[in-house]
């Protein structure tokens, strides 16, 4: 069935490089999207664990923040509160008032020189002090040195308009000395006259504002902007200085606080700025905390590449994975393919030898049909002349005898050339059976009389065994032909003094009628033969015959739905079988 | 508080002492002083403090402080007075003394006290101190007016020092009543302090033997 070794049609080859292509196609899309759906929700994911680290690590901050403020802010009020203090402003000793402030502030404004009592951290150590007189205008130090250093300018900016009667928070922006800027924080204290009441004087701590560094590797940088001037030590230079121009606009625009994103040498920075001294007095100052997303960037960069190769991996095995199954898909199809196509040689073949039988099959059967209907006119034509002469009294009675056998042998002859037409008419599939309810038992009977009747030389016993109806269905004239032939072979391949069996019978469906006779056994091998046409069994060498009997009677049968078989042929006895539909007796006949 | 007692009777014994030596006949000045009312109902043995008001220091409940001045002699011995400090508070709230008393501040509590004063008639600071320390520390207040007194550590505390030119003073009670005994004989200035920012005064001609009754205002 199939052709090993030949390669597979173009189609096949076509088919599988579509399928492939279709699979690989299809298993690319799905892993890009895939890819791409991960990485960008790992990028996303990412992106917000940086989100909340940077709020986590702000939150610290400014936690503590304000715990370093309220600490601050709570010695103020308790140095505000001071005896001395109240004592050099209410009982007119004003000459006193930073000196004892100095006494004061010692634990707060530092260790003293020489023997540092206890250390207070370094941004919980004021730099320096001043007093605001009842206008808001500082009280001169009389010993700069007492008070803290500060210039004159700087001096001047912790003055304010209108002493307020509630603490302050302000911003200090000021020279370091070696030209470096550096912010104090200052908590603006009232101090409030227990004897009237009213907010006298007011005290002005300054303290260093410590740079904050917070999440371990430095990732968090907080500063102060303040009168446009960013004040953020632990950033570098040039990504401040670009930091600055871009938050005064920001700033501006946003209000108390705001977020965004800078992109500067060093990284992509993640920036976050809120109001410090919302409501103050003082100019409005701007905590800026500052995250670098260079770690996180990189860390992006190598996972999208660690995704890329990722992706060239599975695209790569979905790639080899399609290839191989587009393969084994491709098999049963290939196969489908090369089987068709031998099916589709064998089916020519037997084309082709179907149409040249047929052909032979329309000449033989047209042959005998045109040959049946040449015989008939001259055997005609013959039995007439012959009649003419047997009507005629030139013969003397021999030859009277004579011409009356060959009469005869017309009347053989014309039925011959009829079966011979019928069988011609079966074969080009022309006869028509007109089917009818039939009862065959008288026409039986009929046959066999005509049987015991006949005038020759064998002399058989006829036996019949026929019910009184046999209903079946089938035309009349050919059923009769079957019988008939039937009944002439009983007689013919008979012996003198030999005997006929006919028996009919009713056998569940079937109608069936047995024929046997005496006569010289079938040899077994020629037992399917005998139904062949133009066969003639060895035993019938002296018979006469043509034989076509038994072919058409079979033939006929069969279109009938029935059939004729040989049931046994022993020694001096033959036994056929003729089986046809019954009819259910006194029913209406058949359409 | 015996002790305290002891001393305050021994220098009224030597005031009168004194005032014996210098005549027999002595001018007396009685009279009251018009207090302002106290807020509300005075209560009975009610501790006098310092109390600010509108920027004006005065003792409460009101109370006044009378004395005549003029030209005395100077005092023949430095006289002493104390001001104690006991259950975080200065006893008494208001202290009249003569120029060039020694003043002592015994702490009777049990913690430290700061007395300073940032005043001009007297600057001083005591420094830190409990009530063992001996001696007791004292200051001599020499020049007149009114001394502020707080302590560093306790905001609260307040008292008034007095000091006066004169030795002839006293404390009204505290219904305004008051009684100098033993004056010299002449025309003086009687003053009535009533808080920082009041003192009353009223000329007065004193007799041999006579009692002049004299009300403010």
């Amino acid at each position: 069935m199939k052709a090993p070794a030949a390669p597979p049609p173009r189609e096949v080859a076509s088919f599988r490089r579509r399928l492939l292509l279709a699979m690989m196609l299809v298993v690319g899309a799905a892993a890009v999207a895939l890819l791409l759906f991960t990485q960008r929700n790992m990028a996303a994911s990412a992106r917000l664990e940086l989100e909340r680290e940077f709020q986590t690590s702000l939150a610290a901050l400014h936690a503590a923040q304000q715990v370093r403020h309220a600490s601050l802010a709570e010695r103020s009020r308790a140095l505000a509160r001071r005896s001395r203090i109240h004592a050099a402003l209410e009982d007119g000793a004003p000459d006193l008032l930073y000196p004892s402030a100095r006494d004061e502030l010692a634990d707060l404004a530092g260790p003293e020189e020489g023997a540092p009592r206890e250390a207070a951290p370094p941004g919980l150590r004021a730099r320096y002090y001043r007093f605001l007189d009842a206008k808001g205008q500082v009280i001169p130090a009389p010993n700069r040195r007492d008070a803290g250093d500060l210039a004159p300018a700087e001096e001047a900016r912790l003055s304010l308009s209108v002493l307020p009667g509630r603490p302050q928070t302000g911003y200090l922006l000021r020279d370091d000395g070696a030209g470096d800027p550096a912010v104090d924080e200052l908590i603006l204290t009232p101090i409030v006259s227990t004897e009237t009441g009213e907010t006298i004087a007011a005290i002005v701590l300054g303290f260093p504002v410590p740079p904050a560094r917070v999440g371990g590797d430095a990732a968090l940088a907080g500063g102060v902007m303040l009168d446009g001037v960013l004040y953020l030590p632990t950033l570098a230079a040039v990504p401040r200085a670009d930091l600055q121009r871009e938050l005064k606009p920001r700033i501006a625009a946003a209000g108390d606080r705001g977020r965004f994103e800078f992109d500067a040498p060093g990284g992509p920075y993640l920036v976050f700025f809120q109001q410090l001294n919302p409501g103050s007095a003082y100019p409005a100052a701007f905590e800026v905390a500052v995250d670098s997303l260079a770690a996180s960037v990189g860390r992006q960069h190598r996972l999208a590449w660690e995704f890329c190769g990722v992706g060239i991996l599975v695209l790569a095995g979905g790639f080899l994975a399609s290839q191989t199954l587009a393969r084994r898909l491709a098999v049963p199809v290939e196969r489908l393919a090369v089987d068709s196509e031998a099916n589709r040689a064998h089916w020519h073949r037997a084309e082709a030898a179907l149409e040249t039988t047929s052909r032979e099959l329309q000449r033989s059967a047209r042959f005998s049909a045109d040959a049946s209907h040449q015989l008939k006119t001259p055997v005609t034509v013959l039995r007439a002349g012959l009649e003419g002469l047997l009507a005629g009294q030139e013969l003397g009675p021999e030859a009277r005898e004579e011409v009356a056998g060959l009469v005869h042998q017309t009347f053989r002859l014309a039925s011959v050339i009829e079966d011979l037409l019928l069988l011609s008419r079966l074969d080009a599939g022309r006869l028509q059976i007109q089917f009818s309810r039939l009862d065959l038992a008288p026409v039986l009977a009929a046959l066999v009389d005509d049987l015991g009747a006949l005038p020759d030389h064998f002399d058989l016993e006829v036996l019949t065994d026929l019910p009184p109806t046999l209903w079946v269905t089938g035309e009349r004239g050919y059923l009769t032909l079957v019988l008939e032939n039937l009944l002439e072979n009983a007689r013919k391949y008979n012996h003198p003094h030999g005997r006929v069996a006919v028996a009919a019978f009713e056998e569940g469906e079937w109608a069936v009628v047995g024929i046997g006779n005496t006569g010289p056994a079938i040899p077994a091998e020629a037992g399917e033969h005998i139904f062949e046409r133009f066969h003639r069994g060895a035993v019938g060498e002296n018979v006469p015959g043509h034989g076509i009997g038994l072919n058409l009677a079979r033939e006929l049968a069969r279109l009938h739905g029935g059939d004729v078989r040989l049931v046994r042929s022993g020694p001096d006895w033959t036994d056929f079988e003729l089986r046809l539909r019954r009819a259910p007796a006194g029913e209406p006949p058949a359409p | 508080m015996k002790l305290l007692r002891i001393r305050t009777a021994m220098t009224w014994l030597a005031l009168t002492a004194l005032a014996a030596a210098v005549g027999r006949s002595q001018a007396v000045v009685e009279g009251r002083v018009a207090l302002p009312k106290p807020a509300h109902a005075p209560v009975l043995n009610q501790r006098y403090t310092i109390v600010s008001h509108a920027g004006v220091l005065s003792p409460y409940p009101p109370l006044a402080v009378v004395y005549l001045e003029g030209a005395f002699p100077p005092a023949a011995a430095p006289a002493v007075a104390q001001m104690v400090q006991k259950d975080l508070n200065f006893l008494p709230a208001v202290l009249p003394v003569r120029v060039g008393t020694r003043v002592e501040f015994p702490n009777l509590d049990d913690t430290y006290h700061n007395i300073f004063s940032y005043s001009a008639a007297k600057r001083f600071d005591l420094g830190r101190y409990r009530g063992d320390e001996r001696p007791i520390p004292s200051e001599v207040f020499d020049t007149a007016g009114m001394v502020t007194l707080r302590c560093d550590i306790h905001e609260h505390m307040r008292a008034i020092i007095l000091v006066l030119a004169t030795p002839h003073f006293v404390l009204s009670d505290p219904a305004g009543a008051y009684r100098l005994e033993g004056l010299p004989a002449g025309r003086y200035l009687l003053k009535a302090w009533l808080d920082s920012r009041t003192t009353l005064e009223r000329p007065v001609e004193l007799a041999d033997g006579a009692t002049l009754r004299a009300d403010f205002p």
